[in-house]
């Protein structure tokens, strides 16, 4: 709770406040002897009360009047979700359909379905952190790990522009890697890779991306949008092909990140709806208890202070009306 | 209301009082006194050795005494006395409602200077709050009260407190003397026991003033900022009955106190309450007791 004024110098006005206490709130009218009163209890509370109403209300209309707010602040709060690094492939291939043709009316293109899927993705994860980085030939950081829901779905929307070039997914997952080492909270990690296609990874670039892995534990998920008459992940090579990752570039990488003993997952799309389930899938796996920060706007409390004001000053013009005299007929 | 016309006191409003007891004293005056004369009423008989006046010598009862002695007529010589009113002036006096207290007591003291000159009384005011007022003090003559009484009937009261009472009550000392306490009685008990006390000696009519708009004609509910005259302490009231029924309380426990006191040094007291009735005055006054 952080209280603070538009125009703190209106409280130099705030020792105005003390006018009640001094000055005489009514018109007092002479009587002989005040000794039968002895003390009155409820007559000395409501003095006591009348005159703390004139105090409040000077002091509410001075807030008031100097723009009282509650300061906009973030609170931590404990949630379920994760902190996710989506990784699209930005390739000129994803701006196909799956079945490998220029996308038509019927059959949009993998980045658009990707899309559709992963706004959801994002929508409905609520205390998720997410982060977008994108690759093709170079990664590219689309937006860092953030909670702002709406930065993330511009960030998920802008995945079918065209692409362009080729598939590094080996620099694409280190580009997600290096987010995840940028953001310090101890939440659950995760790095979605949708692609549609695999490159073969250097060995060298491996074993860094084995290390870095190493370093902390991230879940890794990968939604493989696999284009009709293509090789899937799962797929042992045909007889007479060599199981090597320049034939199979899919099913080598699906090797590798097994081989990183983390918790793994990959998922085969051959249509639209089965990145849905993959994607439903990760969100469901995805639940952890997660630490997140809670922003709350600025609050405006002029019209509370101005109602309470106009409460106290209500009492105050009540108590006015009470007010009786000594009902007498005046001798002249 | 009080109308005006009963406060008037022209040289026609008369009141009229009585004593009970014996004056001292050696002025001719209407009351019964202790000091035997040549005129008035007849007392008793004695010898002429003991009352050598052979003036008022009783030929009857002389010649029925068996023993030959000579008798003479003793009378009561008929007696001046001295009245004083003393008035509270203090502030609660000052209170405006349904009456002026002061021109009551004013009037009282014009009435009472008229009718004490007429039988050769002598009237003395002594006007107090916490001391004698000098300007209110006049010692008692057969002079007329007149300048007194306007001043009584211009005098704000501002201060507090009785002891002028009992200061008073020192100057009256000696012969008995017929004392109108005046005052609305709003005195602390101790002191009120004090004036009383002082009081003692002398045959002392209370005149109790109540303004009804103290306390009877008071709203049932509402907010009464209310200054007490005396203190000058201000407090808002909530009147509500509760409160009334507290206040009728301590007022009747100050009324029994009075009463009793009253009933210890003095007559019982006479209350005017909101306006003078003439009359009833008169036959409290008259209505003596020993």
């Amino acid at each position: 709770m952080a209280l603070a004024l538009s125009t703190p110098a209106v409280l130099w006005l705030a020792p105005l406040a003390l006018l009640p206490l001094i000055v005489r709130l009514h018109a007092p009218q002479p009587y002989p002897s005040l000794a039968w009163l002895g003390g009155d209890p409820l007559s000395t509370a409501l003095e006591v009360g009348l005159r703390l109403a004139g105090a409040l209300a000077i002091l509410a209309l001075l807030l008031g009047i100097g723009g009282l707010h509650l300061a906009g602040q973030t609170t931590r709060q404990i949630g379920n979700g994760a902190h996710i690094v989506l990784v699209i492939d930005r390739s000129s291939s994803m701006d196909d359909s799956f079945a490998g043709s220029r996308p038509t009316a019927e059959q949009a293109s993998k980045s658009a379905e990707a899309r559709r899927f992963l706004r959801s993705f994002v929508s409905n994860g609520e205390h998720d952190m997410f982060g977008v980085a994108i690759f093709s030939t170079a990664p590219l950081q689309a937006l860092p790990l953030t909670s702002h829901r709406e930065a993330v779905l511009a960030a998920v929307d802008a995945i079918d522009r065209p692409g362009l070039s080729e598939t590094d997914i080996a620099r694409g997952i280190a580009m997600a890697l290096s987010m995840h080492d940028d953001d310090p909270s101890a939440a659950s990690r995760a790095i979605v890779l949708v692609s549609d296609g695999a490159g073969v990874i250097d060995r060298r670039v491996q074993e860094k991306l084995r290390a870095a892995f190493r370093k902390r534990p991230i879940n890794l998920y990968w939604v493989f949008l696999r284009t009709a008459n293509t090789r899937g992940i799962f797929e042992p090579p045909g007889a007479g092909e060599r199981d090597v990752p320049q034939v199979a570039p899919e099913r080598h990488l699906h090797r590798f990140f097994e081989s990183l003993k983390i918790p793994y997952r990959a998922f085969e799309a051959e249509r639209p709806d089965s990145i849905g389930d993959a994607v439903a899938e990760i969100a469901r796996l995805e639940r952890h208890p997660i630490a997140y920060v809670e922003r709350t706007p600025a609050k405006n409390l002029s019209r509370l202070a101005y109602a309470i004001a106009a409460l106290a000053l209500a009492l105050l013009v009540a108590a006015r009306l009470a007010e009786v005299r000594i009902t007498a007929e005046r001798v002249p | 209301m009080a109308d005006l016309a009963s406060l008037q006191s022209g040289p026609l409003r008369d009141l009229p009082y009585r004593v009970a007891w014996r004056a001292r004293g050696v002025h001719a005056g209407a009351h019964r006194g202790t000091s035997s004369g040549a005129g008035g009423l007849f007392r008793d008989l004695a010898t002429l050795l003991e009352a050598p006046d052979p003036r008022r010598l009783d030929l009857r009862a002389s010649l029925r005494d068996p023993f030959e002695q000579l008798y003479v007529r003793r009378f009561e010589r008929s007696t001046a006395i001295t009245i004083y009113a003393l008035i509270d002036v203090s502030a609660s006096m000052g209170f405006v409602g349904n009456m002026r207290k002061l021109e009551v007591a004013a009037a009282i003291c014009a009435a009472l200077s008229f009718s004490a000159r007429r039988i050769g009384d002598r009237f003395g005011v002594i006007g107090c709050d916490r001391e004698i007022v000098p300007e209110l003090h006049l010692p008692a003559a057969r002079a007329r009260a007149g300048a007194v009484v306007a001043a009584l009937r211009t005098f704000r009261p501002t201060r507090r407190g009785a002891g002028g009472l009992v200061d008073a009550a020192a100057q009256i000392a000696g012969r008995r003397k017929l004392v109108l306490l005046i005052s609305d009685f709003q005195i602390a008990a101790d002191e009120l026991a004090a004036v009383f006390e002082a009081l003692a000696a002398h045959d002392t009519v209370p005149i109790q003033l109540i303004d009804s708009a103290e306390a009877a004609s008071l709203p049932r509910f509402g907010l009464l900022p209310l200054a007490d005259l005396e203190t000058g302490r201000r407090r808002l009231v909530v009147l509500r009955p509760s409160l009334h029924a507290a206040w009728q309380r301590e007022r009747a426990e100050h009324e029994a106190l009075l009463a009793s006191l009253a009933a210890r040094y003095a007559r019982p007291p006479f209350r005017i309450v909101d306006r003078l009735d003439w009359d009833r005055l008169a036959a409290h006054l008259m209505e003596a007791r020993g």
